[in-house]
């Protein structure tokens, strides 16, 4: 699997289409910002998947993020990684990175913020390759 | 030559534009500063001055061009060097000017301006900003501020010689050669 991450505004969607040639690769690409991520069953004849905006998915779909939630993304992102290992697939994760602001005031924007700076390390922990995008340029951190 | 310098807030990158301004210059070059920011309160107004007496001491002319770079850019040769202080005070300039908030006419507009600038003068250093890192945001003006400006880095550091970015007081070099792209 393949995690690619950076700031808003950066590029991460231009540069995952130029890196894997999506115009002619065929392809399935889930956008958290207008539908929720679909499970992997029903891909099987997909070779890549994106799935992009993993800050969206988690805020909609897990508050409160505590420990129960923090499992539920934990074994999506493995039925991921198991649906990849079947056959010669690839998964790639694309992330806002909403790390680097003021701390939140408000306490659920502060652990929304929180839970997603867990999922992103779960998520470079997991994955092969980790990069991020800084004004369409990339750096490879894994 | 166009040099990209980014950085958050007092990292320290408008230092280094100036440096590396002073470095370009050759004897007989002239540095040139456009100024972009409207004076809007007493802090803005101590920012500008502090600013100015940084730059007093030395060689040079300043321009107060908050929008509309077009009207400037036919006196620049390559016997000049350009700062561009700073790209996001520009870009709210001229996208927030009339009601109308259209990104993908003004941004092509500035980055067609800096291209021409970097053409035509020995070297145009742009300083911007970072303010990517806190989400994208609800509120549609400051959504299409930010997704401008997030064109405008892509675009500019696409064709820039040397990109920086400023982290406390440090550059570190993301495209090209410091200092300033020289071979």
């Amino acid at each position: 699997m393949h995690f690619v991450s950076g700031g808003a505004f950066q590029g991460k969607r231009k540069w995952v289409n130029a890196y894997y040639s999506l115009t002619h690769t065929p392809h399935v690409w889930h956008c958290a910002y207008e539908q929720p991520f679909s499970f992997p069953n029903g891909h099987e004849h997909a070779t890549i998947v994106v799935l992009e905006g993993i800050e969206q998915w988690i805020r909609e779909y897990f508050f409160p993020y505590t420990t129960r939630e923090k499992e539920a993304i934990m074994s999506y992102m493995y039925a991921w990684e198991r649906w990849e290992k079947e056959g010669r697939r690839t998964v790639i994760w694309i992330g806002c990175d909403i790390s680097q602001g003021i701390v939140p005031i408000d306490a659920h924007e502060r652990a929304w913020r929180d839970v997603v700076g867990w999922t992103y390390q779960q998520l470079a922990r997991i994955c092969n390759r980790v990069d991020y995008i800084w004004c369409g340029m990339h750096e490879q951190i894994k | 030559m166009i040099i990209f310098i980014s950085g958050g807030v007092r990292s320290g990158k408008s230092s280094l534009a100036e440096q590396c301004a002073k470095k370009i210059a050759e004897a007989g070059d002239s540095l040139h500063y456009i100024a972009t920011a409207v004076r809007t309160d007493e802090e803005m107004e101590a920012r500008i001055i502090h600013h100015q007496q940084q730059r007093k001491y030395d060689r040079w002319q300043t321009w107060e061009q908050p929008y509309d770079l077009d009207q400037i850019i036919p006196i620049f040769s390559n016997r000049h060097i350009v700062l561009l202080d700073c790209l996001t005070n520009l870009w709210a300039n001229e996208l927030f000017r009339d009601e109308r908030w259209h990104i993908e006419e003004k941004a092509p507009r500035i980055v067609q301006q800096i291209k021409k600038l970097g053409d035509q003068a020995k070297a145009c250093i742009v300083v911007s900003n970072e303010i990517f890192y806190d989400g994208i945001p609800h509120e549609q003006g400051t959504y299409a501020y930010m997704r401008g400006l997030g064109l405008l880095h892509q675009h500019i550091v696409s064709f820039s010689d040397v990109a920086m970015l400023m982290r406390y007081g440090l550059p570190i070099v993301k495209k090209g050669r410091w200092p300033c792209g020289a071979e």
